[in-house]
């Protein structure tokens, strides 16, 4: 890849400046009134950020939880909905890739359930468990178990065939064959899918939690009740700033597994 | 004919075998019985016996079949007709008697030069100790000179050194015969020589059986008792069979200026230019 000359310090140095200008001209906008009446200054919105920061844990009853306490409900929900999804997603996606059975018998709900809003499922989770807590990580689960089971199929698909020649030709089990070359050789396309997943189940977090009672996502509807733009700004920074942190876990884990580099 | 008649020696026996290659998937194939569709006749009544312990080079012109038939004797593929037997047993599968090395090498990348052999002798022996295998899997590999680059993987080597490990692979799970592929073909003029002869130096000091496919004279000259030629597909058959003075062990120049070697250097070359020119005109 050729990006031009820069240097990567010089790089940084850009990053850090061009955040620092937006902050400016969001300050100047805002206090311009240009943004409506009583829109928050980004002066404002740190500083509302820093006292949120100050104590992230604290604890005064439901409506009234520190950004640290919401966001681990929100990553408790997101964890286990998503371990549930790839759970789900790579023995499946592994089936599917190697049975044409499985995968003509899979293949209409893929393409059916794939596009669907993870909200649209929200009601019939609710109607199902009776239990917002399920219902959150049944709709991370099921928005979140697509790109990891497409993304397993297609490794599995485009498998290079010479591999499965010489582990038939030692006389390999079909199963030691799945395990010991089909599961490595696809562990790329695994994680790229997992890293797609990923980014989706904390993305859906937020919109299943304005309807949950608790987490980030309800955090941003209780302030929005408050008329607190500054708070939603802070949630919405808090959220962006983990989600980073988690695309960069499973990018450091792609760097790990991926064979080609 | 000058094969020997000594049935007791013959390891692997290649009985009227015939390959035909239809270009139908299995399951549409299955459910369209009534379509008779002729396919590709690759191979047609092929007879051949391989002795024990015996360096036995299969040339012939490009796409004449001669991978076909090791894939058969591999038992990666079935024969359409006939049938091969091992020892007096009728191939049905791969199996850890045969070790195959194929042109391309096919390391897995994800695993060093050691493991990639550790896998091959653990599905093998599937009880052997972890501790077990890998002393084995060091010991093949120092056997093709591999022994300080035992921790790479296949990214960090040349073609060479891959297909050599690709060799101690095969060698490690302890088959009767040794299958190869074309093995040198995608290596450059001076590895392949270098790695010829460490196939010949391999091989004169622990003797298996060994078939080769090769599209080389000069590489089928140097290491082989027996050559046999293949005439050029559709329907190729055995057209052939020539045994060399089992002189050993061989030096590169022996088939420089041995008058033996010579006029079966030029017997191939004549063959193989009559085949050639089959294809061209075609």
């Amino acid at each position: 890849m050729t990006k031009s000359s820069l240097s990567k310090p010089m790089g940084l140095l850009v990053s850090i400046v061009s955040v620092l200008i937006a902050l400016v001209v969001w300050q100047i906008l805002a206090k311009q009134g240009l943004l409506g009446k009583n829109f928050p200054g980004s002066l404002e919105t740190l500083k509302e950020l820093q006292w949120w920061l100050s104590d992230p844990f604290f604890n005064n009853g439901p409506n009234d939880l520190g950004i640290g306490t919401n966001l681990l409900i929100s990553l408790r929900r997101v964890m286990i909905g998503y371990s549930l999804s790839i759970v789900v997603a790579v023995p499946l996606g592994l089936l599917i890739g190697v049975s044409r059975l499985a995968s003509s018998s899979a293949n209409p709900f893929i393409q059916l359930l794939k596009p669907v809003s993870p909200l649209a499922w929200l009601p019939i989770g609710l109607f199902v468990f009776r239990d917002s807590e399920l219902t959150g990580i049944f709709v991370i689960f099921i928005s979140s178990v697509w790109p990891t089971l497409i993304s397993t199929s297609f490794g599995v698909q485009t498998i290079n065939p010479d591999y499965l020649r010489v582990s038939r030709s030692l006389g390999a089990s079909q199963l030691r064959t799945i395990t010991k070359v089909v599961l490595p050789a696809v562990m790329p396309n695994i994680l790229a899918g997992m890293r797609i997943s990923m980014g989706i189940a904390w993305l859906v977090i937020v919109a299943a939690e304005m309807l949950l009672g608790s987490g980030i996502g309800y955090f941003i509807w209780n302030e929005w009740n408050n008329l607190s733009l500054p708070n939603i700004f802070v949630a919405i920074i808090v959220i962006g700033l983990t989600g980073i942190l988690l695309d960069q876990f499973i990018g450091a884990l792609q760097k790990r597994f991926d064979y080609q580099l | 004919m000058s094969a020997t008649n000594d049935y007791s020696e013959v390891q692997l026996s290649i009985e009227n075998v015939g390959k035909v290659f239809t270009s139908e998937p299995g399951l549409l194939r299955s459910l369209s019985r009534r379509r008779t569709s002729a396919g590709y006749v690759a191979l047609e009544d092929v007879n051949l016996r391989i002795e024990e312990n015996t360096f036995v080079s299969i040339i012939g012109p490009s796409g004449c079949g001669k991978s076909t038939l090791l894939n058969l004797m591999a038992g990666l593929d079935e024969p359409s007709s006939g049938q091969i037997l091992m020892d007096g047993l009728r191939i049905r599968g791969p199996g850890p008697d045969r070790g195959v090395v194929f042109q391309n090498y096919v390391l897995m990348p994800w695993l060093t030069a050691l493991e990639n052999v550790i896998y091959a002798i653990e599905t093998a022996q599937p009880s052997i100790s972890k501790g077990n295998a890998k002393e084995q899997a060091r010991e093949y590999l120092s056997m093709v000179d591999l022994e300080k680059a035992m921790d790479r993987y296949p990214r960090e080597m040349s073609g060479g050194m891959k297909q050599r490990v690709a060799i101690a692979r095969a060698l490690s799970i302890k088959p009767k015969i040794l299958l190869m592929d074309e093995p040198f073909g995608a290596l450059d003029a001076l590895t392949r020589g270098y790695l010829q002869e460490e196939v010949l130096h391999l091989w004169e000091n622990h003797r298996v059986t060994v078939v080769l496919v090769t599209h080389s004279i000069d590489e089928a000259l140097l290491l082989s008792d027996q050559i046999v030629l293949m005439s050029s597909g559709p329907n190729a058959r055995i057209s052939d069979l020539i045994d060399l003075p089992r002189i050993r062990p061989r030096k590169r120049n022996m088939i420089e200026t041995n008058p033996d070697f010579l006029a079966v250097k030029q017997r191939l070359e004549d063959h193989l230019f009559r085949e050639t020119r089959a294809i061209e005109e075609k």
